[in-house]
């Protein structure tokens, strides 16, 4: 009974919470690369500038929730302008995929870069918003992961609402499965592209906030946070949303109830294995991509 | 035609004439370059990632030091200077920077290592170019204990010292207390959470489970439940640097402060997280080598030169890294020489002054012997409760190499 009411329980609980975190910076990642066909190395460094946008917000004495809603559309202009710029720059050439790939990682070293001059190599907290936490039956829940549990589910379904049940979703996916033929029905392919990339990286400009007063936020943040949303996308199935909603819960919990029974060491060469044995056995990931079905 | 060439010949005899004065001045130049040869001083240490906060008290001490130095005429009439490199606390990146500032900058001694891994490395590739290092920072009692190394000396406390004297006042705290320990998992984390247990079993108090998390780890909370459940009175934490901000805002997330009488190494609390911290770092203990809080006229004059050269407080690493230059000035001056054998030779059984007093290198495994104090956080500042004398916490000596 010990067992599960103060370890089992909480432990599922618990890597509920990280995975809709982790869901939730994949979930840009995905939707860029189901789109685009870019792997945008940079997104661990976007959703760091969420939370260093939140901490400016926050001293200039905005409340955190008008910070939550202030940030992703901040962040809109940046990923829009990004892409116009430097990923169109580089989009057609022969060798999109290495191009792509070198140019975000150059922009992902630039701004951790400039993250570290400008706000200083220390870690910077942001106050817990919601303090406190709820017991049931002795297992104890902190309000606040409480509260990223229902808010990030509800990002989640919106984006799948957004995608696959609007118009614009609509494009959205035509674009993704043949540019050449939405275009000659006019849906606007560039806008469209530079659109969603502006959307993926909002996302994880929201992902920063949320995730800032448990994490707290420093240069290395999106480094650190990337790798893992990086095996749930291409364990999902690169650009399937689903595959990446399954793929994040599924492995943050075998993160998370491995690391009661094995050193935490070891749970994270766990999950790159279960990655490995998906890439051997279906390349393709456990769903398909936004354009396809 | 000829006024042209009359031109020219003039052009060529102004060049001629400037050849002889640049040849002068590049005479003298060098000339009083040779008369009072630089010093040169490698600190390799985290100026980025999770040990960044640790690697700025050190570069800070040792840069308060080299100026006050330098002012009063550097080392034997030699000026002290000063080569950053970044070990990102990475032993991989470490060594490879070591091989540069010792292979191509030339540096006459080295420090500034924070993680101990890296330490122990770079010692080794210390004792290939037959260099000398210090650490100010490593508690791994490797360094000075099985791994040392004839080339390698350290000026702080190491985690058996620590251990000690922090044990010692646990138990009369809390005769019989649980222990739970957590730490990162590498060299330093297991190996302060292992000397801990030790002394805290001796003392009759009673470990129910540790666990090792990953360095760098962004959530703690899956591991809460197995702490919980174990039902400690005591946590026992050598989580350092910014994983240390993260494990106590979600300690206190869980409600875990209020419950358990938290504890650690000294690297877990320091003066550069404490700030991103707030509140959830009150009542932590720990024991140190140094507290900016510590009443005597020496540290008095460094804590105010500290705070006017960079607005913020010294802490035990700050401290240390001033220190350790003021000692390498003095084994020089002894040596009368900056050659390695020289500059060994003197270090060993030397006694210097340091903020927090007198310090003797012991000469059996280049442990400095200090004393202790036994600090709780008391309004973001370190309080001292308690003080351990150096000969007591030191221990034996366990080198078996030189």
């Amino acid at each position: 009974m010990d067992i599960i009411q103060f370890v089992l329980v909480p432990q599922i609980l618990n890597g509920l919470t990280i995975g809709i975190a982790v869901v939730l910076v994949a979930l840009g990642m995905t939707i860029i690369f189901g789109l685009l066909d870019v792997i945008n190395m940079a997104h661990g460094e976007f959703y760091a500038l969420g939370g260093y946008l939140a901490i400016s917000l926050l001293a200039c004495g905005m409340n955190f929730w008008v910070t939550l809603l202030a940030v992703p559309l901040l962040m809109l202009p940046v990923g829009y302008l990004t892409e116009r710029f430097f990923i169109q720059r580089v989009f057609h050439s022969q060798d999109r995929h290495i191009l792509t790939l070198l140019l975000t990682l150059g922009i992902s070293i630039i701004l951790q870069d400039i993250f570290k001059l400008g706000y200083g190599p220390n870690t910077l907290r942001v106050q817990m918003p919601i303090s406190g936490g709820t017991e049931f039956f002795g297992v104890f829940l902190p309000n606040y992961r409480a509260f990223i549990l229902v808010t990030g589910s509800l990002i989640i379904l919106g984006t799948w609402f957004l995608i696959y049940k609007t118009s614009l979703g609509a494009m959205i996916r035509a674009s993704a499965f043949d540019k050449e033929m939405a275009g000659s029905l006019g849906v606007p392919v560039r806008q469209i592209y530079a659109g969603t990339f502006a959307f993926g990286v909002a996302l994880a400009g929201v992902s920063g906030v949320l995730l800032a007063p448990l994490y707290s936020v420093f240069p290395t943040m999106g480094h650190d946070f990337i790798l893992m949303a990086f095996v749930v996308v291409i364990v999902g199935g690169m650009g399937s949303l689903v595959g990446t909603v399954v793929a994040g819960l599924l492995l943050t919990q075998v993160q998370s109830i491995s690391s009661l029974f094995i050193s935490p060491a070891l749970a994270e060469p766990l999950v790159f294995s279960i990655m490995i044995v998906v890439l051997i056995f279906r390349p393709q990931g456990l769903f398909g991509k936004i354009g396809t079905g | 035609m000829r006024i042209k060439s009359f031109r020219m010949l003039k052009r060529y005899a102004a060049v001629t004439c400037i050849i002889p004065v640049v040849l002068t001045v590049l005479l003298v130049v060098t000339g009083s370059s040779i008369a009072a040869e630089v010093l040169k001083v490698g600190i390799l240490t985290p100026l980025s990632k999770t040990y960044a906060p640790i690697g700025q008290q050190v570069r800070w001490g040792i840069e308060l030091a080299a100026k006050q130095i330098n002012a009063q005429g550097g080392i034997a009439g030699r000026q002290v200077e000063l080569i950053f490199e970044d070990s990102e606390a990475n032993p991989a990146v470490a060594t490879q920077k070591a091989e540069k500032l010792f292979q191509k900058d030339n540096v006459d001694f080295l420090t500034g290592t924070v993680n101990s891994g890296a330490t122990l490395a770079v010692g080794q590739i210390a004792e290939r170019n037959n260099k000398l290092i210090a650490t100010t920072v490593s508690i791994s009692g490797k360094i000075t204990g099985s791994g040392c190394s004839p080339n390698v000396f350290r000026v702080n406390a190491h985690a058996g010292m620590q251990a000690n004297a922090l044990a010692n006042w646990l138990a009369g705290q809390q005769p019989g207390g649980q222990v739970y320990y957590i730490g990162p998992d590498y060299e330093m984390g297991r190996n302060a959470v292992a000397s801990f247990r030790k002394q805290a079993e001796l003392n009759k108090l009673k470990s129910v489970g540790e666990v090792f998390a990953p360095l760098g780890n962004n959530d703690y909370s899956p591991y809460f439940g197995k702490i919980r459940s174990s039902r400690p009175d005591i946590l026992y934490t050598s989580v350092a640097g910014n994983d240390t901000v993260r494990l106590f805002s979600q300690l206190n997330e869980y409600n875990m402060l209020k419950k358990l009488l938290v504890i650690g190494a000294s690297v877990s609390v320091t003066s550069q997280n404490i700030t991103a911290m707030g509140n959830n770092a009150e009542n932590f203990v720990t024991v140190s080598g140094y507290s900016p809080e510590l009443d005597t006229p020496a540290n008095k004059t460094f804590v105010s030169d500290f705070n006017a050269a960079y607005q913020s407080n010294p802490d035990l690493y700050g401290a240390d890294s001033y220190g350790l230059l003021w000692l390498y000035k003095a084994a020089v001056e002894k040596a009368g020489s900056s050659s390695t054998e020289a500059v060994r030779e003197a270090l060993e059984g030397l006694t210097w002054d340091t903020p927090q007093g007198q310090k003797i290198m012991r000469a059996e495994d280049h442990q400095a012997q200090a004393d202790l104090f036994v600090v709780k956080v008391k309004g973001g500042k370190f309080v001292i409760l308690d003080g351990v004398a150096g000969d007591i916490a030191i221990g034996k000596d366990t080198c078996k190499h030189f």
